[in-house]
């Protein structure tokens, strides 16, 4: 037990934890806009592995901000094409959210032979890119501190920057600008968006564009920084606990934000924990983030009945 | 002069095939205040969404101070300077009163909603047209009277000059009438023109200066308010003499304790006290009206009784039976019928037959269920009688309820509820929404029940229907009975609303007088 908490504290087990957050967070911010408009994104998952897949891709013939941007295009193309269909064909978005997972599932497999020349499993022979780490070790000569800084906050990707600065962008947008404020209109209440003469579809368009995006976004951070390569189904159910995360973090951002370190904790734990409890079949151990999301989400409504 | 605003020959007949408005002219002059007034389905409110560019007529003329212009769209009636009050507001709950009427054309300061400005210009606005409200609350705090400020607000930010208003005083206590009215006179003496949908007659007669009267699509004719009364007006609206008018209990008759309701509280949905220890005795054959602002806890109040919400303290009797915590199935069992407040969320089903929603409570009944099957022939006469005793305006017992007018559907319901003869009745807001003609009947058939040996309890937001209606009243302020009367001509709406709005109360001796 005391193994496990000095795990916890170690300062590599903080930064490990910001690098399983950062994919999280992003597909959570993405989910966090689209529920915000009024038509929640269940599509995060599959959004997040193709954007993985097309940022691997375009990585291997670009340079790795490329990648990136193709991942992110491919998440913002995938929110506009669930947008079409919601709200121009009038399908329900649950719906053509999971036509849209079960296409990432099978179609990212296909795309992956193709462009590896018959392997199912990784992109192992591309030569696919990595996003930079940003290297923050004069932290270090800080006194006392400095080490410990150094060792959580240096070697981060500029995409998990780039996610804390998101929260605070997103933040902002919403709570002080005029369209944020449209936009959270529409998600509470649509008629009075209505009425004020905003176009409560429009925003939604937006809102699921936004939300590709991001997701897209994670999906290139976790296969060009948290893994190096695409492999089948690595998104394994992060962009679910995504949708964890905005409903735990009611509907704000820093508080979705916290949802997603929450994950990240436990999920950064559930790697850390196999090498300490070796008696623990590690397939139990690599269930404790769902257990938890489960268990979050269940406190949670709970609370709100009885509030 | 010319008119501030002029309607000629309109004429809307919706794809359904309903004409809704033939031929209607109308002509409001400036800086007045302008009533329409009709039963529901004469048009009026058709004639207002064309006057606000929500529908489209089918033929006819608008004209704005003499120009001629084409409405096709809210945003577009906007532009020109009409603004809508709706009935239902459109208010973001969680928002400001600034953000909920600057919304849409908000003032910024580069990047950023600029909410000091927002907050001031509203507050000016409020004060100059004295409607008064604290700019800076959340609209889901304040009372429904400040709810529809902050509506007429917003269409003050968007610089209307003619507003219409779709009965606005229907939803408001008789003290925050006075205040909109307050706010209308001030409005029209600032130049501002009003167009005012009503059928509350006193009231249309009190703030008006020209009454509009529509009948079945068609304008009847147009009157100075000062030369019409209300009996004039009742006639021009339904095209005879009516008589709103029901007598009372007859005295002298026993009426034995029937409902006891002893220390009952209720909780809401956000788990807080909505009713807290009422104690009331129901008797046979005679009705107790409960007044109160809406959002005083008669709603959880009749659904904790009906069965619909579950009681966190206290009794419910009824006869001898503790009900409880008994099912609704248990209830009516027991004798008790249930008009709810909601026809057609909690009243009926929607997609299915007026016969299926007329035996849906019956469904324990020999007669139209034999060995766990319906019989639907029994089902369907049955069904015919009801619609015939309750002149019921429906093609037939195999029509979907909901394709029936709100008058009509409402007489369903009643007739469903009064059929099973029930010893306790519950009625929430019986004519809401309901024309002139139906609520005749319908309170003839309450007061029918009554004379049966029914113990009724009644609510409704109209206090009218409550005075006319009750033989015993009591009002629940903030979920406590603050105020109870035997009804008399004392008691007038001025001083139940005293009391509904909380500035007053009863000492124990008083209200214990009128409560055993």
């Amino acid at each position: 037990m005391n193994e496990i908490i000095a795990t916890i504290l170690s300062a590599t087990f903080v930064a490990a934890v910001i690098r399983t957050t950062t994919p999280i967070l992003f597909a959570s911010l993405g989910g966090l806009l689209s529920d915000l408009v009024g038509s929640l994104n269940v599509a995060l998952e599959g959004i997040m592995l193709i954007g993985a897949l097309t940022a691997v891709i375009v990585s291997a013939h670009a340079p790795w901000y490329i990648g990136v941007l193709a991942g992110l295009a491919a998440g913002g193309f995938l929110g506009g094409v669930m947008a079409l269909f919601h709200l121009r064909f009038k399908a329900d978005i649950i719906l053509v959210g999971f036509a849209i997972n079960i296409i990432a599932a099978g179609g990212t497999v296909t795309v992956l032979t193709y462009a590896t020349g018959g392997d199912k499993g990784t992109s192992i022979n591309i030569p696919s890119k990595a996003v930079p780490a940003l290297d923050l070790s004069f932290l270090g000569n800080i006194p006392a501190i400095g080490p410990f800084l150094r060792e959580v906050l240096s070697g981060h990707s500029y995409l998990t920057w780039l996610a804390a600065f998101m929260v605070y962008a997103i933040w902002y947008f919403l709570y002080r600008t005029p369209e944020g404020l449209r936009f959270r209109a529409v998600g509470e209440y649509p008629p009075a968006a209505e009425a004020a003469g905003i176009s409560p579809n429009r925003l939604r368009t937006y809102g699921l564009i936004a939300s590709g995006c991001l997701a897209g976004l994670g999906g290139a951070q976790l296969a060009m920084f948290s893994f190096v390569g695409f492999t089948r189904d690595m998104t394994a159910g992060r962009g679910f606990i995504a949708l964890g995360a905005v409903l735990l973090g009611r509907r704000h951002p820093i508080g979705t934000m916290i949802a997603a370190v929450l994950f990240g904790f436990f999920e950064a734990l559930s790697i850390a924990l196999p090498g300490i409890l070796k008696w623990m079949p590690g397939e139990l151990i690599h269930t404790i983030p769902f257990v938890v999301t489960v268990l979050a989400l269940m406190l949670s409504s709970r609370r709100r009945v009885t509030a | 002069m010319t008119p501030f605003l002029e309607a000629i020959g309109i004429d809307k007949i919706y794809p359904g095939g309903v004409h809704a408005n033939k031929g209607i002219d109308l002509s409001v002059a400036h800086s007045t205040v302008h009533a329409v007034v009709g039963e529901n389905g004469a048009g009026k409110s058709t004639l207002m969404k064309i006057l606000f560019g929500v529908e489209q007529p089918n033929a006819g003329e608008i004209r704005l101070e003499g120009q001629p212009i084409v409405l096709h769209s809210p945003r577009a009636a906007i532009a020109a300077g009409i603004g809508m009050v709706f009935q239902h507001f459109s208010l973001v709950p969680s928002f400001t009163v600034a953000e909920n009427v600057v919304l849409g054309v908000e003032p910024r300061a580069g990047l950023k909603l600029d909410r000091k400005k927002a907050s001031e210009t509203v507050r000016e606005l409020a004060e100059r047209f004295r409607l008064p409200v604290d700019v800076d609350v959340p609209v889901e705090q304040l009372p429904v009277g400040q709810q529809q400020r902050v509506e007429i607000l917003k269409a003050l930010y968007r610089d209307a000059r003619l507003l219409i208003l779709d009965e606005p005083t229907a939803v408001l206590a008789p003290q925050e009438v006075v205040e909109l009215f307050a706010a209308v006179r001030s409005l029209t003496s600032q130049g501002r023109t009003i167009l005012f949908i009503a059928h509350k007659l006193p009231e249309v007669l009190e703030i008006s200066d020209t009454i509009s009267v529509m009948r079945a699509g068609k304008m009847v004719g147009t009157v100075a308010a000062k030369e019409a009364t209300e009996k004039s007006l009742a006639r021009m609206m339904v095209g005879r003499d009516v008589a709103l008018k029901i007598n009372r209990a007859a005295p002298g008759i026993p009426h034995t304790h029937l409902c006891r309701i002893s220390d009952l509280t209720v909780k809401n949905d956000h788990g807080l006290n909505a009713v807290s220890d009422v104690n009331l005795v129901l008797r046979t054959g005679e009705i107790v009206g409960i007044a109160g602002v809406e959002g005083n806890g008669q709603s959880e109040l009749f659904d904790a009784i009906g069965g619909l919400r579950p009681i966190s303290g206290g009794s419910v009797e009824l006869g001898t039976t503790d009900i409880t915590h008994v099912s609704v199935l248990e209830r009516r069992a027991a004798g008790m019928a249930n008009i709810p407040e909601d026809r057609i969320a909690t009243g009926s089903a929607g997609g299915a037959t007026v016969a299926e929603n007329i035996v849906a409570t019956e469904l324990t009944d020999k007669r139209f269920v034999r060995h766990g099957l319906l019989d639907l022939k029994s089902i369907r006469d049955h069904a015919a009688k009801l619609i015939e005793k309750f002149s019921v305006r429906v093609q037939g017992p195999e029509s979907a309820i909901g394709t029936l007018s709100g008058g009509n559907m409402q007489k369903v319901v009643v007739a469903r509820e009064l059929s099973s003869e029930p010893s306790l009745l519950l009625v929430s807001h019986p004519t809401r929404g309901v024309d002139l003609g139906a609520t005749e009947f319908i309170w003839q058939n309450i007061a029918k029940a009554r004379d049966a040996g029914a113990a009724v309890l009644l609510t409704s937001a109209d206090l009218s229907e409550i005075l006319a209606l009750a033989d015993r009243m009591i009002v629940l302020y903030r979920g406590r009975i603050v105020a109870a009367f035997v009804n008399t001509e004392e008691v007038t709406p001025e001083v139940l609303g005293s009391y509904m709005l909380g500035f007053a109360e009863q000492s124990a001796e008083e209200r214990n007088a009128a409560l055993a």
